[in-house]
């Protein structure tokens, strides 16, 4: 019985180490004929209305076998008017640089059609797409086919998606001033000095203040203009403004449409869905850069992130940035 | 050989057996209740919904009279803030703290009792907070 086992083991041993010591050749990868394709979307974060989708397609086939002549992407969507195939393939230089090679004509956009046409001779390319997202794709979802013709006759298609359109707005880069645009109207999604919040009254969903009030820290704020006068010191608040917004300070959510800082971080619709606003204040004090605040609006139709860019101590002014929800 | 590892094996069962005996108890929550029986708080924060403080300073603990006195800023939402004690090691605090706390009503402070690591000694400590006066 040992001697058995003795011999089992040692037959295995002698098959592995006789595995081990085959020597393969290496044989150089024969080409895959034909035309081939593939696609990726290089773009992150939810796709609003007015930003683009970005993708990167690359097509290429064996020199012997001809060269491309057409790249062509289809949208589920008409994207904007300034939807865009690139005609330069790019290249990545040594010091990471995208170096443009010119391949055809500059894109041609029919209908829901994109398409560029070769002029250089090449057997290989990687075009961007650029699908500017139009206001009749918000809150649906958009797909997209891409596709390559060779000289040869061969075509070759690439599905990409479906991609869902978020159904929030931004607007970036208001300014707010303590002494001139200090109405917020997150429905207009727009600013206003107090003659023009006369006229828009029922729009006016927030009041931007600034102010130094010794032994209290205030400084720059978001007040909701049904707030407690504590809080609108020195405001007299135009005729008809008077909507209590529900507002709550946030720090270091830096969306990075709003602030285009580094942080990949995205408010995304189902983020408005889940918010809860029981309980919140109507006013937001002490407010710094890079501080946002969650808002909804009286009558509930809206919420909005509001985030602040900047602050400017010396001109008592907020440049701010804002992503609405239709709730409703 | 055959002595030395039923020998090795013996004492390895004993030693497990002795150790899975060992009592280890645990209160209702499922924490160790230790040997310990100090009792006290040694930090106090508060913080609004964006987690950042709402003290103006460094709030005043009193373990002798069991009282903490806190000011915030003004302005500060007070009916939503999230309080955090730092204990004693092996202490726990009653009630949990599992969110957001409202301490608006200012004339009905807030109590939490500090339960020592033995169970067995219990400080109720009385949260006093006063909001920076407007000048």
């Amino acid at each position: 019985m040992q001697l058995k086992h003795y011999s089992l083991t040692f037959l295995t041993i002698l098959a592995l180490f006789f595995t081990a010591c085959q020597d393969k050749e290496y044989v150089l990868p024969t080409l895959d004929g034909g035309l081939h394709n593939d696609c990726i979307k290089r773009t992150l974060g939810p796709n609003v209305v007015g930003l683009n989708i970005e993708f990167a397609y690359a097509m290429a086939l064996p020199q012997t076998e001809g060269k491309i002549i057409s790249a062509q992407v289809e949208a589920s969507i008409a994207g904007a008017p300034t939807t865009y195939l690139e005609h330069r393939s790019f290249s990545t230089s040594g010091s990471g640089v995208d170096v443009p090679v010119t391949v055809g004509s500059a894109s041609v956009n029919t209908g829901t059609k994109t398409e560029v046409i070769f002029s250089k001779d090449t057997c290989a390319a990687t075009l961007r797409y650029f699908y500017i997202i139009p206001e009749e794709a918000r809150g649906k979802t958009v797909k997209f086919t891409f596709s390559a013709k060779a000289s040869n006759g061969q075509t070759v298609s690439y599905e990409m998606g479906p991609y869902s359109i978020a159904k929030m707005d931004m607007k970036l880069d208001l300014v707010v001033s303590d002494n001139n645009n200090s109405y917020i109207s997150i429905a207009d999604m727009a600013v206003y000095n107090a003659a023009s919040a006369a006229t828009n009254a029922a729009n006016i969903d927030l009041v931007y203040l600034y102010r130094v009030i010794p032994g209290i820290t205030f400084t720059h704020a978001l007040v909701s203009p049904a707030s407690s006068p504590d809080y609108l010191p020195g405001i007299t608040l135009p005729s008809g403004v008077n909507k209590s917004t529900k507002i709550w300070k946030v720090w270091a959510l830096r969306d990075q449409h709003l602030a285009r800082l580094q942080f990949g971080v995205f408010i995304d619709d189902v983020d408005f869905e889940k918010l809860n606003f029981t309980g919140s204040p109507d006013y937001a004090i002490n407010l710094r850069a890079e501080a946002g605040t969650w808002v909804e609006t009286a009558d509930g139709k809206y919420r909005a992130y509001i985030y602040i860019n900047k602050i400017d101590n010396t001109k008592k002014e907020m440049t701010i940035s804002i992503k609405r929800y239709p709730m409703q | 050989m055959k002595k030395y590892f039923i020998t090795f094996i013996a004492i390895t069962l004993v030693t497990f057996a002795w150790v899975s005996c060992t009592d280890f108890p645990v209160d209702e929550d499922g924490l160790l209740i230790t040997t310990r029986g100090q009792c006290y708080v040694s930090n106090f924060e508060l913080l609004g919904v964006d987690f950042q403080t709402v003290r103006t300073k460094s709030a005043v603990i009193d373990t002798t009279a069991q009282t903490i006195n806190v000011e915030v800023f003004f302005g500060t939402d007070l009916k939503n803030v999230y309080p955090q004690f730092s204990l004693v090691t092996d202490a726990k605090l009653d009630p949990k703290i599992v969110g957001k706390v409202d301490f608006s009503d200012l004339a009905n402070p807030k109590v939490y009792t500090v339960i020592s690591g033995n169970r067995l000694v219990k400080k109720p400590y009385t949260v006093y907070v006063t909001v920076q006066a407007k000048p």
